[in-house]
C-alpha cells in the first residue's frame, strides 16, 4: 500500500498494525503517541483502535494509520485480516510479562510467513517505568529480534519514553522500503501495482520465509 | 311487485346494445359502449394526442439536457480539450437520433413502413436503450414502461389494451442481452454525477469513460464475479492514473472525483453484479444466517462484552449500531455501505465509552461488534462484505478509517464461523448443550431470557399471567355464547308449540290483495253493452 511515489509532493501513505497480548498497554502506547495523554480522564477521542498521525520526515510527508487488533487469545486467528497490506508491524509486550514475550515470538514468525519481508517489524518492550519487575532480558529481547529482522526499542507510556523514536524510526524504515520496492519496480508499474494488491492478495499464499535480513535489518 | 322490479332490471333496450357511435354495430362495455371499429378509432385519437404530448416533452428535456452541456462546456473552452470536439459531434449526432427515434416510435406510421425501415428503427431504438442503459425486456409493455418512468408517468396504461399484437411480437426477436437496473435512484444518481461533473475540466471525458465502461459491462455479464470486480478495479486504476497524470489534479480531488464515479457505476451495475449467480455468496449468506439464529443464546458476559446495556445511553447506542449495520444491506454503493459499518462502528464507541469511560481500544471494539452482528444477524451479510470487497475503490478500502472497520467486521464474521465452546469460555459439553438448543447447565434460565430479550423476568410473566387470564375469558365468552344459541332454540321451540302452525285456507286470495293503494285505484271498468 505504499502509495509513495518518487516525486518530492507525493504523500506517503502507511498502515501499521498494533500486535500484542491484552494488557500489555497497545492502546496506552498509541494514545500517548497521538494525543500525548496517559490514563487521562481528558482524552478527547472517541476510541483508541484506528490512529491516524501526520508527519514531516525530511521534507516528504507521511500519513501514518494505526490500526489495533485485538489481543485476546481467542482472537488470535484473525490476525492475517488484520495485518494484510500493512507495512509495518508493532509488537508490543509487557517486560514483567513472559508469557507476553513469547506471544510476540508467535507473531514474528506469522507475519514473516505471510508477508516475507516486505513488512518492517519494530519489537517493542513497553513499561519500562517497571524495571525491578522485569521478567524478559534486555539481552535475550535484543538477540531475538536482531536474529528476525527486527528492530528492537524500550517504551514506556507512562513515562512518555522511548516513543517519539520508535515511530519516527518506523516511519524512515518504512519510507526506504517503499523506495526500494518503487525503484525495483520502475516508476509507473509500481504505483498500479501497489494500488491492486488491496484487493488482489489472498493470505493463504504464503510466501516463502526468506533469510532474515534485508531491508529491515539495519539495526 | 319485487317481480314486476326484476323484470325492469333486466330489461334493455335493443337501442342501448348499439354503439354509442350509431354505426348500427353492437357495442361493448368493454370498449366503453362502442364497437370494435368505433372503439379502435376512438382509441387511436387519444393515443396520437398522448404521444403529441410525449414527444413534445421528451424534446423538451433533451433540450435541458443539451443546455445543461452546453453550459458545462462553454466554461471550459481549452486548447487541452480538443480531442473532445469529436467527442461533442458524435454526441449532438446521438441526441438528434435520439428525438427522432422517440419519434418514430411513437409515430404509428411506423406500423405502415416497410418491413427493413423498421428493422433500422428498432435498431435504432436498441442502440438508444443500451446508450441509456435503460432496461429493455424487448416487450411493447417495456419499452412502455421505460418512457412511462422517462416522461415522468404521463403515459396511461390503457392505450395497450388495443396495441396490435404482431408489432410485440417483432419486437421480442431482438430482445438485448443486458437487463439493466434502472430505477428513479439510477436516474437521480445519473442527474447528481452530471451536476458534478459540470464545475470539472474532464468532467465530459470523465463522463463519457464511464459511461462507455457501464456499457461494456452490460457485454461481459457471463463473467465470474472477480472477473467483474478485475474490470472495475482496473476502470478505477485507470481513471485515477488519468485524472493524476492528464489533468493534473491534486489527490484530493482526484479522490473526490473518484467516489463520484464510483456512485455512478456502481448504482449502475449494482443490479448485476451484487450476489451473482456465478458465485456461491447467497448459500454462504444463509449460513451465516443459520449459524447466527442457532448462536442466539450468547450473552454479553460469555463474550466479555464491555458495555452495560442497563445504562440508558449504552443501549440507545447498541439499537443504533444494529440499526446501522442492519441499514447496510439497503445501500447499492460500496461506499455507502461502507459508511453504515462506520456508523455503526461509532456507536458501539459510544456504547464503550459511556460504560467504561476511556476511549475503546481493539479489544473492547471486536467483541462488542460481534455482539452487535450477533444480534442483528443483518441481512445478506457475506454478499455484501463479497460486494464491498470486490467493488469499492481500494484506496478506501486498504488504509482508511472506513476500511479499519470494515476489516474488523470480516473479522466478526470469521469469529463467528468459527466459534466454538474454547472461545466464549465455555466447556464443550455447555457448548454442545446451547447449540442444541437446549440449556441449563451453569446457565440460570434467567441469565437465558436475558440473552434472548432486553425485557426483565418479571415483565414476561405478568405478560403471560395476562395472556392466562384473556384465555380464560374467552373460553368463559365461548360458553355463554353456547348457552345463547340454546336458550334462543328453546325459546322459538315453546312458541312454536304454543302457537301451532295451522294453515288457513284463504279463500280467493287476489295476488294485489294486501296492497292498501288499492283503494285509491279507479273502480274496475264494467262491461257495458253499447245498443247498435
Amino acid at each position: 500500500m505504499a502509495a509513495g511515489g518518487s516525486t518530492a509532493h507525493r504523500t506517503y501513505s502507511f498502515k501499521v498494525v498494533l500486535l500484542g497480548e491484552g494488557c500489555v498497554g497497545k492502546t496506552s502506547l498509541v494514545l500517548r503517541y497521538c494525543e500525548n495523554k496517559f490514563n487521562d480522564k481528558h482524552i478527547t477521542t472517541l476510541q483508541a483502535s484506528f490512529l491516524t498521525k501526520k508527519l514531516n520526515i525530511t521534507g516528504k510527508r507521511v500519513n501514518l494509520a494505526i490500526w489495533d487488533t485485538a489481543g485476546q487469545e481467542r482472537f488470535h486467528a484473525l490476525g492475517p485480516i488484520y495485518y494484510r497490506d500493512s507495512n509495518g508491524a508493532i509488537l508490543v509486550y509487557d517486560i514483567t510479562d513472559e508469557d507476553s514475550f513469547q506471544k510476540v515470538k508467535n507473531w514474528v514468525k506469522e507475519l514473516r510467513k505471510m508477508l516475507g519481508n516486505e513488512i518492517c517489524l519494530c519489537i517493542v518492550g513497553n513499561k519500562i517505568d517497571l524495571e525491578k519487575e522485569r521478567h524478559v532480558s534486555v539481552e535475550e529481547a535484543e538477540a531475538y529480534a536482531e536474529s528476525v529482522g527486527a528492530k528492537h526499542y524500550h517504551t514506556s507510556a507512562k513515562l512518555n519514553k522511548g516513543i517519539e523514536e520508535l515511530f519516527l524510526d518506523l516511519c524512515k524504515r518504512m519510507m526506504e522500503t517503499a523506495q526500494v520496492e518503487e525503484r525495483s519496480k520502475g516508476n509507473g508499474t509500481s504505483h498500479a501495482s501497489t494500488g491492486r494488491r488491496g484487493v488482489q492478495i489472498i493470505d493463504d499464499e504464503p510466501q516463502a520465509a526468506a533469510a532474515a535480513g534485508g531491508c529491515c535489518s539495519s539495526g | 311487485m319485487s317481480q314486476r322490479s326484476e323484470r325492469r332490471g333486466i330489461h334493455v333496450d335493443q337501442s342501448e346494445l348499439l354503439c354509442k357511435k350509431g354505426c348500427g354495430y353492437y357495442g361493448n362495455a368493454a370498449w366503453q359502449g362502442l364497437c370494435s371499429k368505433c372503439w379502435r378509432e376512438e382509441y387511436q385519437r387519444a393515443r396520437q394526442k398522448q404521444i403529441q404530448e410525449d414527444w413534445e416533452l421528451a424534446e423538451k428535456l433533451q433540450r435541458e439536457e443539451d443546455a445543461a452541456y452546453a453550459s458545462s462546456h462553454g466554461s471550459q473552452s481549452q486548447p487541452s480539450l480538443t480531442a473532445f470536439s469529436k467527442f461533442e459531434e458524435k454526441k449532438t449526432n446521438e441526441k438528434t437520433r435520439k428525438v427522432t427515434t422517440v419519434k418514430k416510435f411513437f409515430s404509428p406510421s411506423s406500423r405502415s413502413t416497410t418491413k427493413k425501415e423498421k428493422e433500422r428503427d428498432e435498431e435504432r431504438e436498441k442502440e438508444r436503450e443500451r446508450e441509456r442503459g435503460e432496461k429493455v425486456q424487448g416487450r411493447r409493455e417495456s419499452h412502455g414502461e421505460t418512457l412511462l418512468r422517462d416522461l415522468k408517468g404521463i403515459f396511461t396504461h390503457s392505450w395497450e389494451i388495443g396495441s396490435p399484437t404482431e408489432e410485440s411480437h417483432e419486437a421480442k426477436s431482438h430482445s438485448p442481452s443486458f437487463v439493466h437496473q434502472s430505477s428513479v435512484e439510477t436516474d437521480q444518481v445519473s442527474r447528481e454525477f452530471v451536476d458534478f461533473l459540470k464545475s470539472l475540466k474532464p468532467g465530459r471525458e470523465i463522463h463519457k469513460q464511464s459511461r462507455a465502461f457501464v456499457e461494456s459491462m452490460g457485454n461481459k455479464k457471463d463473467l465470474g464475479a472477480d472477473e467483474l470486480s478485475e474490470c472495475v478495479q482496473d476502470f478505477y486504476q485507470n481513471m485515477s492514473d488519468r485524472l493524476l497524470t492528464h489533468f493534473k489534479g491534486s489527490s484530493e480531488k482526484v479522490e473526490r472525483v473518484m467516489d463520484q464515479v464510483e456512485k455512478y457505476i456502481m448504482t449502475r451495475l449494482y443490479k448485476s453484479v451484487f450476489c451473482p449467480e456465478t458465485t456461491d455468496d447467497e448459500k454462504k449468506d444463509l449460513t451465516t444466517q443459520h449459524r447466527i439464529r442457532a448462536l442466539h443464546w450468547v450473552t454479553i458476559q460469555m463474550l466479555c462484552v464491555p458495555v452495560d446495556e442497563e445504562i440508558p445511553e449504552a443501549a440507545d447506542s447498541v439499537v443504533k449500531a444494529i440499526t446501522d449495520i442492519i441499514e447496510m444491506d439497503s445501500k447499492r454503493v460500496p461506499r455507502d455501505k461502507l459508511a453504515c459499518i462506520t456508523s455503526c462502528s461509532k456507536h458501539i464507541f459510544n456504547a464503550i465509552k459511556v460504560t467504561k469511560k476511556e476511549p475503546a481500544s481493539a479489544d473492547d471494539f471486536l467483541p462488542t461488534l460481534i455482539y452487535i452482528v450477533l444480534k442483528a444477524n443483518p441481512p445478506r451479510l457475506q454478499s455484501n462484505i463479497q460486494y464491498i470487497t470486490r467493488f469499492c475503490n481500494p484506496s478506501r478500502l486498504m488504509s482508511g478509517e472506513d476500511g479499519y472497520y470494515f476489516t474488523n467486521l470480516c473479522c466478526a464474521v470469521a469469529f463467528i464461523e468459527k466459534l466454538d465452546a474454547h472461545s466464549l469460555n465455555l466447556s464443550v459439553e455447555d457448548f454442545e448443550r446451547h447449540m442444541c438448543g437446549g440449556g441449563g447447565g451453569d446457565v440460570s434460565p434467567r441469565r437465558r431470557s436475558e440473552s434472548l430479550s432486553p425485557w426483565p423476568l418479571e415483565l414476561l410473566s405478568a405478560l403471560q399471567e395476562r395472556q392466562q387470564q384473556v384465555l380464560e375469558e374467552a373460553r368463559d365468552l365461548q360458553a355463554e355464547l353456547q348457552r345463547w344459541q340454546e336458550g334462543v332454540a328453546r325459546e322459538v321451540q315453546d312458541i312454536l308449540d304454543k302457537y301451532p302452525l295451522e294453515i288457513k285456507r284463504h279463500a280467493a286470495h287476489a295476488i294485489d290483495s294486501e296492497n292498501d293503494e288499492n283503494d285509491r285505484l279507479p273502480p274496475p271498468l264494467q262491461p257495458q253493452v253499447f245498443a247498435g
